[in-house]
């Protein structure tokens, strides 16, 4: 059998797989005809067998063929040739992108799985098998893009299904707040992501990562730029990271994102969304390669944030906010790796930190039977040793611990120096408006000035 | 200063009050603790001095919160059938009393306008909702689906009567009110054509005559009762005036500082200057801070303001509300705001301070003082900060409410087209034409307006809840009565009348002594039906053990009785002496393992450790897959590390030979005349005095679920939230101890020398039954031992099989064998949200002989207690002492059961599934939220919320004259917080508690199904079913020889 037919075949299957969850349960959402539970359960554990099958078998075909490099482009869908630009749907099978996608299939169907009795009963099971299922195509789609445009495709879908599972139970306050920043900071780094895509478009004509970064499957990829163009992408491509990983100085996000349901928190959280970022600058490794400052940055941007987030994870005082902490302490450093310019090691970390806070985040709950087993075994309290030094207080611990408390009081820092001057101008050229048309029209011309802050609630207490 | 003095001795007077002040809004706070210890108690435990329905109201204007289910489920109970056309006629009756039949000019008398309006849905909604109900949909085209059809063509009628007479040809109408209205629709309606009109042209004139005339008829009557008042908080305010909610900062901060202050051991790093107080902690975290948050800026320098003034926490909080200008009239209300704007933490610091004297981490007294003063604090600074964005201009603190009150947009004191609307709909039922309406005068409007707003949401809701506790009170009375007249008749009595009752019966094959929990209730029906032969009794499941206890594997002592009982003494668990060595090699293995494991959790959120674990982490996904799909394997993994370091067989430390009980060395255990004391009283108070069965199983409970913050509120409640098999365990070490038995031989209670009693412990989650000490069992029992084993394991079964009908997972079809293995998995599972319905469907308990509801039915519903009133004094001594633990144990259940599910969000602590362990102490939910108490949403999901019937066997005498002497009995039953019905020892009556005084209860009904078995009454049903007498029939060794499917 064709070797290429082979491979065009499974790889449409490991993007196919997920494309169908999606429709199905899209579909049935939107024509009013919702699925019932066990019927949502059996077809995402299906699209994920058989995406998982086919990514394993891509895996088996690669090794015996010895390919170390598969590019498959399904489709050209835009074609502007003045500009050179087309776009199309192309993957590629490599070795980071096939640990990454057996990765994401092996997490989410255990999640999946998890969820399928958590949410038992939850009027919004069908809502989060939705959402859960653009994260699982983003996730495929980000993990195997062949081109930048790919790529960002699955970055967003990621990022879109985050912000929906943060914002799960709407009926309250808090966690729609804490989506929306969550939401706000994702699109500055899509911000940021796009216009390094449009940058590297404008340098090398085209936005393909393997026409881009040279020849030779990854790692060994080489780009065609210059090392000042480098650094200038480079440090575009850093900030998309930073944001969607929640490093320095967008960490104060990731505790805030501990909204949703617990599965949803472990999946993001302790595996995928928060090592998007670092799978963004392996991706572009070659980039890396050209600029010492570039790596340097990468580095300093990492440790600071892994010191900054060993500190905070000291202090929380809640299991979810403790881990979320301890997940960006392990991305802080998978990024320094990135920035030293190891390239293996950094993938084996992020396999293995996604397995393991996935795991502790599902158990979070059992938090308060396994204190209750440990000091049964101990035989006392366990914090009991670390008690006697903890009398003793200098102020520079004391400070230290503040800035924990505080979480580094980041987001105040972005609200006040970011935010709040956009806030100001825009608020600034609302009045303007409002005085113009007040002029024209000789009255108070805003409707809405009339309305009551807080809607009246009905409510029969 | 001049006057300082002066000042001074006022300053002091107020403070005092506000202490008061502060003493009664603390008394408001949930009060529950650490939730380690789960005590169930009546949610509105401070409102408990008052009628039932006042408290619920009272709670909910206090906490916001709903007082009963939503009027929508109501109404699907009526449809359903759950809540019958009687049950709320009864009730209106009851109600209304001499009032029901007062007539109401053409609106009919005051009791069928209120039933009408209880039976038919009366849709209300918001303006917005109203004005599309109105514009789009058929509302004013076609009578509403409930009307009546004959009172619909006589509506039509009567309105083209009225039209063709009045209207089109008395032009003098012309000049009365609202027929403007009337002759601009007819000109809308094509008058000309009015001969041709069809039948669906006159339905829509007439609903559109009805709408104009009820709108009109509506406008300007004056609105009822008082309007309500404007909020009194600050924040309140300005949210409603600039939609800034200040609270949400205040909270943040406060939200992350309480819990690093309470914190039980999480935190890697705790608190700089904790054990100085909350105020101080909070002072030194910030007092050279330079806060980025704008509203924050000024906090350091106010915190060293108040340092160097050396204000108290009391001193602060009195400055403070001088300076927001509340004035001391309204310090009390303002205060309870306040703390309840944040009530799970304030109630938590509450509990740590007053409550908690054995937590890790205990709070100091007074701190609930200074949360205060720093929470008022943070407010004010907040209120400052927005008041500068939000309004114009500087304004200051004390009169920023007035400031506020001036911006609040001014809505209508009365809504009128929402009032038109519930006219206009009950017009429809009732058949009031808009001939009829439009002839009314002012004065008639406003009477009719009156009346129907008099029985707004609140009391329908309060109407259809009492129909609905009615509906389930008649049915169970009802049974019993039914069920007691089956069983004096002799109908059956064989399986009715316990084995051992009567002449010449042999005696019980062996006995069960479980706890009275409800869910207890079917294991010991399922035991009797398939052993008969069997008797089982009913006691609060600490078996008058109090104690505190420690495992072999535990690290502290902790009380095993109901949180109302101080226990005095101490036992211990140890392995037996031939072990002792291997147990302490064990120990130090547990100790070991312990460390290891803490660890890596630990070790694995720090940066080196985590590296380390990570680079292994992809190992995780062994137990990370296992867990998830193979739940059962990896819990016998589990279990088997588990006993490697057990040790397998211990004893408990029960003797004590110290002459004072303790925590030391041979101050353990108890006294053997103690011993005596505690197994005399317990088998007096059940009416176990004679005829023992050779075996005699002692059975406590709890349940073992994992991944559950509230996995304590599934256990044992009379052992405050904890696992009764040590109780049981100890009960019977005592009860075999002959030298017990002689001491009890001298106080004329003799226990037979062949009856072995046997300590046994129910899972209720996976229903396991462990027993202890069988190494101690004589030769002479091992048969009737193995006997009742084997009956046991099968009643486990029927037992799993019927608790699964409730489980949607489970469907309806297992075998016993399967169901078995479903709850099994349940309890290991750690996706299983639902672990068990703990208690769930708790509605019923009663107080007496066990002959009266043995092979009855009672659907889990019911707590029994064993009590043989044959058997006690007259001043019923035993009924009393066991009420006094009964009635606040049961009540408590019942009552937060009650709330947590009336109004899940509110008073409960909502869906589980966000939930967030801070502080090692509760839950929160997601990020940051407040503390939440209650229940979860999981564990009330199937609850009917009604308050407890409780049933005594005793005369109405005898129980009223308790009522009289028990101040804490009489507080819940007088008030109404359980009601209460008496079943006479003798015949099968029943007298209810009502009014204050006993009435004799008439059974609505005498038909009680009979059913050869339990299986055949509830199979195929997943809903909460109706009481059946089992009658085993010719099939009986069939039935219980297991399932046909």
């Amino acid at each position: 059998m064709n070797v290429d037919l082979l491979f065009t075949v499974l790889g449409a299957c490991v993007v196919g797989a997920p494309t169908l969850l999606l429709a199905v349960l899209g579909l049935t959402a939107l024509l009013a005809r919702p699925l019932s539970e066990r019927a949502i359960s059996r077809w995402t554990a299906s699209c994920v067998i058989v995406g998982l099958a086919a990514t394993v078998a891509i895996l088996a075909a690669m090794l015996k063929t010895g390919a170390r490099s598969v590019p498959l482009t399904l489709g050209d869908w835009v074609a502007i040739p003045q500009e050179h630009f087309h776009f199309h749907l192309k993957l590629v099978f490599d070795r980071l992108s096939v640990p990454f996608a057996i990765l994401t299939f092996v997490l989410t169907g255990a999640v999946s799985a998890f969820a399928g009795r958590y949410m038992h009963r939850e009027p919004g099971y069908g809502r989060f098998f939705l959402s859960f299922s653009v994260f699982l195509l983003g996730m495929t789609v980000a993990s195997l893009a062949g081109t930048i445009e790919t790529l960002f495709m699955g970055w967003e879908l990621v990022g879109l299904a985050s912000a929906l599972l943060v914002a799960f139970f709407h009926e309250r306050a808090a966690p729609v707040l804490n989506a929306q920043r969550v939401w706000s900071v994702y699109r500055l780094s899509d911000a940021a992501f796009l216009l390094a895509a449009v940058a590297l478009h404008h340098a090398t004509g085209a936005g393909d990562f393997a026409g881009l970064m040279g020849t030779g499957p990854w790692p060994q990829g080489h780009a065609a730029l210059s090392p000042g163009q480098a650094l200038g992408v480079g440090l575009l491509l850093l900030v998309a990271a930073a944001g969607k990983s929640a490093l320095l100085p967008f960490s104060g996000w990731l505790p805030r994102a501990m909204e949703g349901p617990t599965p949803s928190s472990a999946v993001f959280y302790g595996a995928f969304s928060v090592h998007l970022g670092a799978f963004l600058l392996l991706r572009v490794s070659p980039i890396l390669e050209l600029s010492l400052w570039l790596c340097a940055a990468v580095v300093v941007l990492g440790l600071a944030s892994a010191a900054f987030a060993s500190v905070a994870g000291r202090i929380q005082t809640d299991i979810k906010g403790a881990l979320a902490f301890a997940s960006l302490t392990q991305v802080g450093i998978i990024t320094a790796e990135i920035g030293l310019g190891l390239r293996y090691i950094p993938l084996i970390h992020i396999i293995g930190h996604a397995c393991l806070r996935t795991l502790q985040l599902l158990r979070a709950p059992s938090l308060l039977r396994d204190y209750r087993m440990l000091e049964n075994a101990v035989g006392g309290h366990l914090n009991a040793a670390g008690a006697a030094s903890r009398e003793w207080f200098p102020d520079g611990l004391r400070r230290l611990y503040r800035v924990g408390f505080d979480r580094g009081q980041l987001d105040e820092a972005i609200d006040r120096f970011v935010v709040r001057p956009f806030g100001d101008i825009f608020r600034w050229c609302d009045r303007m408006e409002r005085n113009w048309t007040d002029f024209l029209s000789g009255a108070a011309s805003r409707e809405s000035d009339r309305i009551a802050a807080v809607a009246a609630v009905e409510e029969e207490v | 200063m001049a006057s300082g003095h002066q000042t001074w001795r006022h300053e002091q007077g107020s403070l005092h009050e506000l202490e008061d002040q502060m003493e009664q809004a603390a008394h408001l706070l949930p009060s529950q603790g650490p939730i380690t210890v789960f005590v169930h108690h009546n949610t509105l435990h401070a409102f408990e001095d008052r009628p039932f329905d006042e408290g619920v109201k009272q709670g909910a204007a206090l906490y916001g919160c709903h007082p009963y289910l939503p009027e929508d489920f109501y109404r699907g109970e009526v449809v359903r059938g759950r809540i019958s056309p009687d049950d709320l006629a009864a009730v209106l009756i009851d109600d209304l009393g001499d009032e029901a039949d007062r007539l109401l000019g053409f609106m009919g008398t005051r009791y069928h306008l209120r039933l009408a309006m209880l039976e038919h849905p009366l849709r209300l909604g918001t303006d917005a909702e109203l004005r599309w109900l109105i514009a789009d949909t058929e509302a004013l085209h076609r009578f509403r689906d409930e009307a009546p059809r004959d009172l619909r063509r006589q509506m039509i009628d009567q309105t083209r009567q009225w039209v063709l007479r009045d209207c089109l040809n008395d032009r003098a109408i012309a000049g009365r009110r609202g027929a403007d209205g009337i002759a601009a629709l007819l000109a809308e309606f094509d008058a000309v054509a009015i001969e041709r009109w069809s039948d669906r042209t006159w339905e829509s004139f007439t609903l559109h005559a009805l709408w104009r005339t009820c709108h009109n008829g509506v406008h300007a009557v004056e609105r009822f009762g008082e309007a309500s008042p404007h909020p009194r908080r600050h924040r309140d305010l300005m949210l409603l005036a600039t939609g800034h909610d200040t609270d949400l900062p205040v909270h943040e901060l406060l939200i992350r500082f309480c819990a690093a202050f309470l914190d039980q051991g999480f935190a890697g790093r705790s608190l700089p200057g904790r054990d100085a107080g909350f105020f101080r902690a909070f002072a030194g975290l910030y007092g050279d801070a330079r806060p980025l948050a704008p509203w924050l800026r000024s906090l350091p320098a106010e915190l060293s303001r108040v340092r160097r003034a050396a204000l108290t926490p009391l001193e602060s909080i009195d400055e403070s509300l001088r300076l927001l200008g509340v004035g001391s009239t309204e310090r009390g209300p303002y205060l309870i705001e306040t703390l309840l704007a944040l009530r799970g933490w304030a109630g938590m610091i509450q509990q740590m301070e007053t409550n908690a004297e054995w937590a890790v981490h205990p709070a100091p007294r007074g701190t609930l003082r200074e949360f205060l003063a720093v929470r008022l604090m943070l407010e004010r600074l907040a209120l400052e900060h927005t008041a500068r964005e939000a309004l114009a201009g500087e304004i200051e603190l004390a009169h920023l409410r007035a400031a506020l009150h001036r911006r609040i947009p001014h809505t209508p004191r009365v809504n009128v087209d929402q009032r038109a609307y519930l006219v206009f709909q009950l017009a429809q039922v009732r058949g009031w034409g808009p001939a009829e309406l439009h002839r009314l005068s002012k004065a008639q409007w406003s009477r009719l307006v009156e009346e129907i707003e008099s029985f707004g949401g609140l009391e329908r809701r309060r109407t259809y809840h009492r129909a609905y506790e009615l509906h389930y009170r008649n049915q169970a009375l009802d049974a019993l009565a039914a069920h007691g007249a089956r069983a004096d008749a002799g109908e059956a009595a064989a399986a009715i009348t316990a084995p051992g009752e009567g002449e010449g019966r042999d005696r019980a094959t062996f006995q069960v002594v479980c706890c009275l929990d409800e869910r207890e209730e079917s294991f010991r029906r399922h035991l009797e039906e398939v052993d008969p032969s069997c008797e089982t009794f009913g006691v609060a499941g600490f078996f008058g053990v109090a104690m505190y206890y420690r495992g072999v594997g535990d690290a502290y002592f902790r009380p095993l009785c109901p949180v109302n009982v101080k226990p005095r003494h101490y036992v211990q668990e140890e392995p037996i002496r031939s072990f002792e060595d291997a147990g302490r090699i064990q120990a130090e293995a547990r100790r070991r393992l312990g460390r290891f494991s803490h660890a890596v959790h630990v070790g694995t959120r720090t940066v080196l450790g985590g590296l380390l674990a990570a680079m292994l982490g992809s190992l995780a996904t062994v137990p990370l897959l296992m867990r998830v799909l193979l739940p059962q394997k990896t819990a016998r993994l589990r279990h088997l590390l588990r006993w490697m370091v057990t040790p397998p067989l211990t004893q408990l430390h029960l003797e004590r030979t110290h002459a004072d009980p303790g925590p030391g060395k041979g101050q353990l255990g108890y006294t053997r005349a103690e011993m005596a004391d505690i197994v005399v009283g317990l088998l007096q108070a059940i009416g176990l005095t004679e005829r023992f069965a050779p075996l005699v199983v002692i059975v406590g409970h709890g349940s073992s679920s994992l991944n559950n913050p509230h996995e304590a509120a599934y256990d044992c409640g009379a052992c405050g939230g904890a696992r009764g098999g040590p109780n049981a365990r100890a009960f019977a070490q005592m009860a075999n101890d002959p030298r017990v038995r002689r001491l009890l031989v001298d106080r004329g209670f003799v226990i037979p020398e062949e009856v072995h009693f046997l300590g046994a412990f129910h899972n209720t989650c996976n229903d396991g039954v462990t027993y202890f000490d069988l190494d101690r069992l004589p030769a002479s029992h091992r048969d009737d031992f193995d006997r009742a084993r084997l009956v046991v394991d099968e009643a486990r079964g029927h037992n799993a099989h019927e608790r699964c009908r409730r489980f949607r997972s489970a469907g309806l079809q297992l075998t016993p064998a399967a169901a078995l293995r479903h709850v099994e998995g349940r309890g290991e599972d750690l996706s299983q949200t639902r672990p068990e319905y703990g208690h769930s469907t708790n509605a019923l308990c009663v107080v007496g002989r066990r002959t009266r509801t043995r092979g009855l039915f009672l659907d889990r519903r019911a707590f029994l207690s064993s009590y043989d009133p044959t058997r006690d004094d007259a001043a019923a001594t035993t009924l009393t002492t066991l009420l006094r633990a009964v009635v606040p144990v049961c009540a408590g259940i019942n009552l937060e059961y009650y709330f947590s599910s009336a109004d899940p969000l509110g008073y409960g602590c909502g869906t589980k599934l966000p939930h967030n362990i801070a502080a090692l102490l509760g839950v929160m939910d997601g990020a940051e939220s407040d503390l939440r108490t209650g229940l979860n949403w999981q564990m009330v999901e199937i609850h009917e919320p009604m308050r407890l019937l409780l049933v005594v066997e005793t005369s109405p005498e005898i129980m009223a004259a308790i009522i009289e002497r028990e101040e804490g009995i009489s507080r819940v039953v007088r008030n109404g917080w359980l009601q209460l019905a008496t079943l006479d020892p003798t015949r099968p009556v029943i007298h209810l508690f009502q009014n204050d005084r006993f009435e004799p209860y008439e059974p609505t009904s005498q038909a009680l199904p009979v059913v050869s078995s339990s299986l055949a009454w509830y199979r195929g049903w997943s809903d909460h079913l109706g009481f059946a007498s089992i009658v085993p029939g010719g099939s009986a060794t069939e039935d219980s020889r297991g399932f046909r499917r």
